[in-house]
């Protein structure tokens, strides 16, 4: 079976600096994925690039066999890739069941005027979408928040909400921004709990960024480590681990990678 | 103490407006004790901040040095303009309100004794005195409302107080009535007005009535006896109260459009006026099409006769809703990209050329001259001045405005809980991410921009009907301004803060003839004691209610350690 994600010279340019440059990559159907670098390495563009928030200068990305390159984040995410924010960015001035019914806008069909009207149909599909989207929360953990305004949670439980509404799209391949950014070490554990229960329940395919190398090591079964816009390293954690390369990338030429995967949070 | 000395300058130069502009004449012998207070109220509120840190002692020396320092000032100026005009000096030609009678006002003596030069010194010292007490009295009023008196006294709840504030406006709808009877000779001749101040009184306090009945069968029994009351007001009330009320409703229903742009879905639009412009220029198109040169000539030459109406009021609805729209989209499509305050100057550039248009193509809308008698709306073939003796011209456009806004009102709410509102609300909260969540934004925009369109251009065609005359200058920046501001001081985003913001904007400066020229001046203070003092707006909707209330308990949230550098570069549009 065809790989869900194959991006082929991917090339994003911001004026003089080429953020990301020539990446090739593939993700593979329901697997755990994730994207690693120093700050500024083009982790983050290379998300945008995929959903649409930026449009690369070169390369194809393909997603299920069709291109999205030249499509709109609103087309992407209607196509099945759903993400997450670094800085979590959720509606702030709704509650956290409306945010999760935001992230089934593009599976809804109803028009104005079914809303106007109330049809049958559009009833139906309201109670459907809250059902859903309670269902969602139970999923993530936030059973009994519905009511509360999103920028009132704890910020774990924001990140699962960002989770949640993500989710709300029905999405085959789910982008997570630093996932486990800011969190102690009990939530850590929990996000990292969640994303293999979205692979294994869900089915749904993971691809993260995280800064977090316990969480990395633990539950990638692929890594691959972006520098100053080029793919440096690729493969699984433990060898990736190994590779000189990246221990210079994160640690600088000269220093042997005898130092605890923790140091690398130190570097941010 | 600083703080005390720039808030007396700050109260020296406003009240130096005020002279200039001639208030005091108006307010005759109450001239000093409503400026002294008006002064205190300012006073608080200046104060108010520094009331936080500093102590009761430093707060009453703040309060008192801004007194005194206005009220030197203000003495000084006062003595000054009296002895040139004492001294027969005109200062008329520079300052045209400085005039003995406006002196006099502030000063408590004839105007004789200002041209006489005969003002006892005492008189001055007076104004020195109520500014000085005034200073006093605000920094007390900042005492008190920190002293958390004024939060016990919000806290105290009154036994039954939910029922008193259902009842409230039946009693005064029940009044509006007495006032009516044939034999009441309460308040003379000021009677008309105290009936119409009670008239959107009531129906000001029955929004809160409707809220205090919260859910079930009480709202519903509430809202239909309310609803009773406010439609038997077109039949009992008389032509002036009538009329008023009917400018209201229209700008609810204008409000509640606006509402759904600016409120809903974030886009400032200062243009809005156009869309009510284009629904009152349709109608006077097809019902009035012997006033429009050229459309006139355009039906002689296609043999209809243009001296009859081509539509009625109701067959002309679905023409006004599409060209409206189409405006809407018209608009909608070049300000697409455009956010914040530059929407804002692009769309306030399309109100004005839409009214410039209309002064301008003479031979289409009769430029200046305007289009005339428009046809007024019929039922049963005939308008119901002549069905029946019960309801006036204006008495007929009041109800209509009142079914106009209900519809508008349903629609609206229907909207807002749905999927199109949601898109709409994510969309303002965070444009980007609502596109990447899935919200079309061109549509979605586009959406609001025509459905607000619709309805001003419903509004603008009832305007027609209630103006019988329209003429480029009813249609100025000054109703697109009107129309944000009911929004603001109601509540935005609130539908009943939309009507409460009508009642108070529209309808409370016709109670105040008096001070009507000084209108712009009221609004503008108005506004800006709002923002300090209640930024929600008087109603506020339930999302902005629970924001605010976020704010009071909200959980720390600690900042996220990710790297800058990381945001910067590739955060870029975060």
């Amino acid at each position: 079976m065809a790989p869900l994600l194959e991006a082929k010279g991917v090339t994003k340019v911001f004026g003089g600096l080429t953020a990301v440059d020539q990446v090739d990559l593939v993700i593979e159907r329901r697997s755990i994925a994730s994207l690693i670098g120093p700050n500024g390495a083009g982790k983050t563009t290379f998300f945008n690039c995929m959903t649409g928030l930026y449009q690369p200068e070169e390369g194809s990305i393909l997603f299920d066999g069709r291109p999205l390159v030249g499509q709109r984040s609103d087309q992407i995410i209607g196509l099945g890739i759903a993400r997450t924010y670094q800085n979590i960015r959720l509606f702030k001035g709704m509650t956290v069941l409306e945010n999760v019914l935001v992230g089934q806008h593009v599976r809804m069909k109803a028009t104005p005027l079914g809303a106007i009207l109330r049809t049958a149909s559009q009833r139906a599909e309201e109670r459907q979408t809250r059902e859903f989207a309670l269902e969602l929360l139970e999923f993530v953990g936030l059973a009994g928040e519905e009511d509360i305004l999103s920028t009132n949670l704890a910020y774990g439980d924001q990140r699962l909400l960002e989770i949640a509404r993500a989710l709300g799209s029905r999405p085959q391949l789910l982008l997570l921004d630093e996932p486990a950014a800011g969190m102690n070490p009990r939530e850590t554990e929990k996000m990292m709990g969640l994303v293999h229960r979205l692979r294994d329940e869900k089915g749904i395919t993971v691809f993260l960024i995280e800064h977090d190398m316990k969480v990395v090591m633990n539950i990638s079964e692929k890594v691959t480590v972006l520098d100053y816009g080029k793919k440096i390293a690729e493969g699984k954690p433990a060898e990736v681990r190994a590779n000189p390369r990246v221990v210079e990338a994160y640690l600088g030429p000269g220093v042997l990678m005898d130092a605890p995967p923790k140091a690398e949070k130190k570097g941010e | 103490m600083n703080k005390g000395l720039t808030t007396g300058l700050i109260a020296f130069g406003s009240l130096t407006y005020l002279i200039l502009t001639g208030v005091p004449i108006r307010l005759a012998q109450a001239a000093l004790p409503v400026l002294a207070v008006l002064a205190a109220l300012f006073f608080s509120l200046m104060l108010r901040r520094q009331g936080r840190e500093s102590s009761s002692s430093e707060l009453l020396a703040s309060g008192l040095t801004a007194g005194v320092v206005a009220g030197l000032l203000t003495t000084a100026e006062v003595w000054l303009f009296s002895s040139l005009l004492g001294n027969g000096i005109k200062v008329q030609p520079i300052f045209d309100k400085i005039v003995p009678l406006n002196m006099a006002a502030l000063l408590g003596v004839r105007a004789g004794a200002i041209i006489k030069g005969e003002v006892a010194l005492g008189q001055y010292a007076l104004i020195a005195i109520y500014l000085a007490a005034a200073g006093l009295a605000g920094s007390l009023l900042v005492l008190f409302t920190r002293s958390g008196a004024a939060a016990r006294l919000r806290g105290v709840r009154i036994p039954g107080g939910r029922w008193l504030t259902i009842v409230l406006p039946f009693v005064l709808f029940a009044y509006i009535y007495y006032l009516g009877l044939s034999g009441v000779t309460a308040f003379g001749n000021n009677r008309n007005i105290v009936r119409l101040l009670i008239v959107l009184v009531a129906t000001g306090t029955g929004l809160f009535a409707l809220r205090a009945a919260q859910e079930g069968l009480v709202q519903l029994v509430t809202g239909a006896l309310l609803a009773a009351a406010l439609l038997s007001l077109p039949f009992i009330l008389n032509q002036f109260q009538n009329s008023v009320m009917s400018i209201v409703f229209i700008f609810v229903m204008m409000g509640l459009g606006l509402n759904i742009v600016v409120g809903y879905a974030g886009l400032l639009d200062l243009g809005y006026v156009a869309f009510f412009a284009i629904g009152a220029y349709v109608y006077a198109f097809v019902s009035a099409p012997f006033s429009s040169p050229y459309i006139s000539s355009l039906l002689a030459g296609m043999g209809i006769s243009p001296d009859a109406p081509l539509l009625g009021y109701w067959s002309a609805i679905p023409l006004a809703i599409i060209t409206a729209a189409i405006g809407g989209i018209l608009l909608g499509i070049p300000v697409l990209r455009l956010r914040g305050d530059y929407l804002a100057i692009v769309t306030l550039g399309f109100g004005e050329i839409i009214r410039l248009f209309l002064l301008n193509l003479d031979e289409l809308t009769n430029g200046p001259r305007g289009l005339l008698r428009i046809a007024q709306p019929t039922i049963f073939g005939a308008a119901p001045p002549d069905l029946t003796s019960h309801l006036d011209a204006q008495g007929w456009i009041f109800l209509l405005a009142i079914f106009g806004s209900a519809v508008v009102a349903f629609v609206a709410i229907r909207l807002n809980d749905s999927r199109l509102g949601r898109a709409w609300v994510a969309m303002r909260e965070d444009e980007d991410v609502a596109q990447a969540t899935g919200v079309h934004l061109v549509q979605t925009k586009l959406l609001a921009f025509a459905i607000g369109a619709i309805c001003a251009g419903l509004a603008g065609q009832l305007y027609a009907a209630r103006q019988i005359n329209i003429f480029p200058e009813n249609f100025t920046l000054f109703v697109s301004i009107d129309a944000l501001s009911l929004i603001i001081v109601g509540g935005m985003g609130s539908i009943p803060g939309v009507v409460l913001g009508a009642l108070a904007l529209k309808g409370l400066p016709e109670v105040l003839r008096g001070v009507d020229e000084y209108r712009i001046i009221v609004f503008a203070a108005l506004l800006i004691v709002m923002m300090i003092v209640r930024p929600e707006g008087i109603l506020p909707s339930a999302r902005r209610r629970r924001e605010l209330h976020s704010q009071l308990g909200a959980i720390p949230v600690p900042a996220p350690d990710e790297g800058p550098l990381d945001e910067e570069i590739e955060g870029g549009r975060s």
